[in-house]
């Protein structure tokens, strides 16, 4: 690309900071555990076949029973194979959840951003609707509305959340259209969306990128406090739900909410040093350093 | 205290309610010396709208309720009424009416008289606000031939009539009060400057928080209430009202279900736990069939899903032993319930033959139809529990089951009102007496689109003629045969598959001595009540 | 600053309630179940001409268009309605309740504040060194943790095997007052529900500050200061971190007046007599007035915040170009 100023890209920007990245021990080992998980949840119930709403023993069995390593929940279900199987509903839920998010709040901040005047006021406007809104509220009465199915809460957690991308990805594009390369690809006549999607985007990625990282372990937060407060689908195994479920039980058995209570804090702690690995990575003013 | 002029009939009514001798609480206890003063706490997780029993049936608003209001009878464990308001009375031969003759020294919390005009007053507020017809449905009016007497003219025979003067029931009200209200059902008057003739009298009411009551020094049973003060603490997390318990924060914490919590709290050495003091309320716990959707229209169906679903399990693992089983809609503590009822032990094979006999042949993968079950949000281990139990077990005999989950109560409530499902869990109370809570259920007449009516859509004209034959017959023996034949009835035609009597358990301090345990259990005055 | 500015900002404030006011109103109508079917749940049973009577009273009768109007109508005189639960005035029980909630966010957030702040300069003075790689991970720690798992957690360990602290609610001895011994009490119940809460500020401002402090010591001013020989404690604290806390006060406000979202769940493990519980009950409920009533509230609270801290950054900063 002819057009671009240089001071940006030096080495391949991807290289650059994949070897930044793996400077910073906490990022590469919440790399390596989150990669960890992500194996287990996805081909975990390929390999370990078994029924997670299968009744094996005796209800609330404590750690360490002959079949029930982990012990039993509140029905005699296993709760080793409702964490392998639990999995793949909270990391999907998460990362729609982002996803949504993301995709929205992108929308809207670049729009924004980029086209300023009244289109950056009518969407400003929006934004601080959706702002103006108690986030677990909102996706309660929606939740509510639609029934608790697995698409219903990642839709309503991504409805309550993109307003802080969308505040990013405005003050983002504000930031990067003014720059020289811009002007530079207006005065040979570049449309909007070129200019939009090949060179303000990729720039704006790196903090954009992060954030949506960061917002896939707020989402599964997001997801396990709405199973906690009783608004989880009851029909698809996932963490949150058994925290939810066994919440009554704590002080006879701890293990039936400890254990999906550590896991999810381990998963949304790899995804968050991973988001952090990338922000600093990706951090320019570090490189100088 | 002046023996009721009964009838022989109504003597054995009277008996058949009871064994010989009723004693009150109080008067066992007499041996010891109660203590004056203190403060009890009770903790519950249930939320009272208001305080007002009187235009709010239930048992959240029943607690505090029964404390500021005093009624014209109260009863024993036994089943026996015994005076309160009321010093004495009559029933009519042909059951037709009942005359109360009120003390003469009852005072409300303002110092006014309570008059046979409040009682008229309250009975006829009572039955316009009340959910259940059947409780003062037959009440026509209420003579009031002197400021003592009040007489309750019926237009048939209530055989429950007694047990409807029971302070969880018929709160008498101060007309001068209360008949000044624009609305009755909501006035302010209902939370705040609560006047009625109880024990106590309302100092506080925070709204979902707290109730604060403290001790009317002119109750008209002298030298009562022993304590000072009382304190309902309102809590939905029954974990943190069980610490508080067993930290002595909290004397009493009745409507314990939770199986963990009691074996927990069982093995506290300051703690006693009790199953007494629910029989009035007879609350069950039960799977019920829309019979208007297929294939459970089919009782072949039904029966096979009674047969697929082991009772002994739900009682011994899930509630670990703390609840019994219940097989038919009479509660079996109550007088009147049936032993001799059609059961259904587990019996997979024979779920598996009459499933195959009605015509729903297992298809591929082992399945023969799909069906949706509900449940109450909310009351986990007696509702959603179940439910997914009963996933697992029907699922064995092929029929997929999909758990369908209500975020809240009126989600669950609007679907089950428009007969919005298949299988749903339920828990509804008898409510004293059959003819109050029970045959709400069954009649046909009752098909409507409220939660808590005939929401199975259930039509058997002879089980109708039965209850309301049962309804306005006063003598036990033969009601009791009604009763029987009902149940055998409908616990063949299974409507309903009844699993087990809602183990509630009241636990409390070893400090706190004459804690009523009688039919009505804490929804009744605490008057007795002392602290050690 | 001109008065019509202002004004107009003030005007767009209370559009902005009102549409966000008139939103919710539509969705929790439109949610299934309503008002009655709660009271027929607490009543044990419903008779049709109750059920009518109590439809035709709280207007559930009418079209929905029409019932907006009314309740905005309402709202504008100052009149928020009666909860259809408790047959209380909406604003009482909100007001009886705002204290417990703004105690609660407002100690968490000052000591989460203070603390992630320390924290996070710490943490940015050698970004890549041991402490600050053991400040991020214990913050991360913090953040990662569901927030009502830590409460109860902390209540198992607290409240019940070592029973140092109270299992729940704001005041034990329920009749002590607004003396010295009734705020102790209440101080004696804030330390687990401020803690839970506090952690979970705390990791986020740590990292927030360490993140804003290392954006803020690339830039020239600072290398400047440096070259001109100002020791490192002058440009960490004079410089770096008047400019590095900008960002961090601004979602200081912002967050603020999200008070309610962060607070319904520490409400719901504690049984904290706040704000946040009663609009998490009352959706369950379906006690529009109630709702309503909370959402307004937080409402502009939220717009308030908003406005003051787009006013403060708008002062400090003079860079930022209005419009």
């Amino acid at each position: 690309m002819n057009g671009l100023a240089t001071e940006l890209r030096i080495e391949h920007p991807v290289r650059e900071a994949l070897r930044m990245y793996l400077r910073n021990p906490a990022a590469v080992a919440g790399a390596v555990l989150l990669g960890l998980i992500v194996m287990v949840a996805v081909f975990g119930p390929m390999l370990y076949d078994a029924d997670p709403f299968a009744i094996m023993a005796l209800p609330l069995s404590p750690p360490l029973s002959p079949e029930t390593p982990l012990g039993t929940d509140y029905l005699g279900r296993d709760i080793l194979t409702e964490l392998i199987y639990g999995g793949r509903a909270t990391l999907a839920v998460g990362a729609t959840a982002a996803l949504l998010s993301l995709l929205i709040g992108v929308t809207v901040g670049a729009l924004a951003g980029y086209f300023g005047g009244a289109v950056d006021e009518a969407l400003t406007r929006v934004t601080e609707f959706f702002q103006v809104l108690p986030a677990l509220l909102f996706a309660m009465v929606l939740v509510t509305l639609f029934s608790p199915t697995l698409p219903t809460i990642a839709f309503a957690i991504g409805m309550s959340t993109w307003t802080s991308t969308a505040r990013l990805a405005r003050a983002e594009f504000l930031k990067l259209k003014q720059l020289e390369f811009v002007t530079a690809e207006r005065a040979i006549g570049a449309g909007d969306m070129r200019i939009v999607w090949k060179v303000i985007l990729p720039n704006a990625l790196p903090p954009l990128v992060v954030s949506g990282t960061l917002s896939v372990g707020a989402a599964i937060l997001f997801a396990a406090g709405l199973a906690f407060l009783g608004l989880g689908d009851p029909n698809t195994m996932s963490w949150g739900l058994m925290i939810g479920s066994s919440r009554e039980y704590i002080l006879t058995s701890w293990w039936a909410v400890t254990f999906p209570g550590i896991v999810i804090f381990v998963t949304v702690l790899s995804v968050t040093l991973v988001g952090d690995g990338l922000s600093d990575a990706l951090n320019p003013k570090l490189r100088e350093r | 205290m002046t023996r009721p002029k009964t009838s022989f009939r109504l003597t054995l009514l009277a008996a058949a309610f009871a064994a010989a001798t009723a004693v009150l609480p109080g008067l066992a206890g007499a041996a010891a010396q109660p203590k004056h003063g203190g403060t009890l706490v009770i903790g519950t997780t249930q939320v009272p709208r208001h305080l007002n029993g009187a235009v709010q049936s239930g048992v959240a608003t029943a607690m505090p309720s029964t404390q500021l209001f005093a009624s014209p009878l109260r009863f024993d464990d036994m089943w026996q009424p015994h005076p309160y308001l009321a010093q004495s009375w009559e029933l009519a031969p042909d059951g037709k009416s009942l005359t109360l003759h009120l003390r003469h020294d009852a005072l409300f919390h303002d110092g006014q008289p309570v008059t046979s005009a409040d009682v008229a007053f309250s009975i006829m507020t009572i039955k316009k606000y009340h959910p259940f017809k059947t409780m003062f449905g037959v009440v026509e009016a209420v003579d009031t031939p002197d400021k003592y007497t009040a007489v309750i003219r019926m237009s048939a025979p209530h055989p429950a009539i007694l047990l409807a003067m029971s302070p969880a029931l018929c709160p008498i009200m101060p007309e001068h009060v209360y008949g000044k209200a624009e609305n009755i059902a909501n006035t302010p008057l209902n939370s705040t400057g609560v006047v009625g003739s109880g024990p106590f009298e309302l100092a506080e009411f925070k709204p979902g928080q707290h109730v604060i009551l403290k001790r009317f020094d002119k109750f008209f049973l002298p030298g009562r209430p022993y304590l000072d003060k009382l304190v309902i603490e309102i809590n939905p997390n029954e974990t943190n009202l069980v610490i508080e318990a067993e930290r002595g924060q909290i004397q009493v914490l009745p409507f314990v279900t939770n199986p963990r919590d009691l074996q927990r709290l069982a093995k506290d050495k300051n703690l006693t736990i009790t199953d007494k003091g629910y029989e009035g309320i007879g609350p069950l716990d039960w799977l019920a069939f829309n019979t208007a959707r297929k294939p459970l229209d089919d009782v072949r169906v039904r029966k096979a899903i009674a047969y697929a679903i082991d009772k002994n399990f739900i009682v011994k693992v899930l509630f670990g032993g703390f609840a019994r089983i219940d097989d038919g809609p009479i509660v079996p503590t109550s007088p009147l319930a049936d032993p001799n009822v059609h059961r259904y032990p587990l019996d997979l094979k024979k779920a598996d033959a009459l499933l195959d006999a009605a015509g729903h042949p297992r298809g591929a993968g082992g399945e023969r139809f799909k069906l949706t079950i509900d449940y109450i949000p909310g009351a986990d281990d007696l509702q959603k529990n179940i439910a997914e139990y009963v996933r697992s077990q029907l699922k064995k005999v092929g029929i997929a089951v999909e758990v369908r989950a209500a975020p809240d109560f009126p989600t669950w409530a609007k679907r089950i009102a428009a007969h919005n499902f298949d299988l749903t869990m339920d828990v509804v109370f008898n409510w004293g007496d059959p003819v109050i809570g029970v045959a709400r259920t069954y009649l046909s007449t009752n098909i409507r689109n409220i939660i808590w009516t005939n929401t199975q859509s259930y039509r058997n004209l002879e089980v109708d003629k039965l209850l309301e034959e049962a309804g306005t017959e006063l003598d036990p023996l033969k009601r009791k045969a009604l009763y029987g034949t009902f149940e055998k009835i409908v616990t063949d035609e299974l409507p309903i598959d009844w699993l087990i009597v809602v183990p509630y358990h009241t636990v409390y301090s070893n400090k706190v001595a004459n804690l009523p345990t009688n039919i009505w259990g804490v929804m009744s005055p605490l008057d007795e009540v002392y602290l050690k | 600053m001109t008065l019509r500015f202002l004004l107009r900002r003030l005007a767009y404030a209370a559009a902005l309630v009102l549409a966000v006011v008139a939103l919710n109103f539509v969705l929790i109508h439109l949610a299934p179940g309503d008002p009655v079917e709660t009271i027929a749940g607490s009543m044990g049973g419903m008779t049709e001409a109750l059920r009518e009577t109590l439809r035709h009273e709280y207007g559930l009768d009418r079209p929905l268009p029409v019932q907006l109007w009314i309740y905005l109508d309402r709202m504008l005189h100052g009149d928020l309605g009666e909860s259809y639960f408790f047959n209380a005035p909406v604003s009482a029980l909100i007001l009886e309740r705002v204290p417990a909630t703004l105690l609660l966010v407002t100690t968490a957030v000052l000591a989460a504040f203070l603390g992630g702040t320390f924290l996070g300069v710490l943490a940015s003075r050698k970004p890549n060194g041991p402490l600050s790689q053991s400040i991020t991970v214990l913050s991360v720690v913090g953040y990662a943790a569901p927030v009502f798992w830590t409460g109860i957690m902390l209540i198992i360990v607290l409240a019940s095997l070592v029973p140092v602290f109270p299992v729940s609610g704001m005041r034990g001895d329920l009749a002590s007052g607004t003396g010295l011994a009734g705020m102790l009490d209440v101080a004696y119940h804030l330390v687990l529900p401020a803690a839970t809460l506090g952690i979970v500020y705390l990791a986020f401002y740590s990292r927030l500050t360490r993140a804003s402090m290392l954006d803020v010591l690339g830039a020239d001013y600072i290398r400047t200061a440096r070259a001109k020989g100002a020791s490192e404690a002058t440009v960490y604290y004079r410089h770096a971190l008047r400019n590095a806390m900008l960002p961090v006060i601004t979602v200081l406000g912002l967050q603020f007046g999200n008070v309610l979202a962060g607070a319904i769940l520490v409400e719901t493990v504690f049984n904290w007599p706040g704000l946040g519980r009663l609009a998490f009950d009352s959706v369950l409920r379906r006690d529009y007035p109630t709702i309503l009533g909370v959402l307004l509230f937080s409402s502009l609270l939220v717009v308030v915040m908003n406005q003051a801290t787009d006013f403060c950054y708008r002062l400090i900063d003079p860079r930022i170009k209005t419009g």
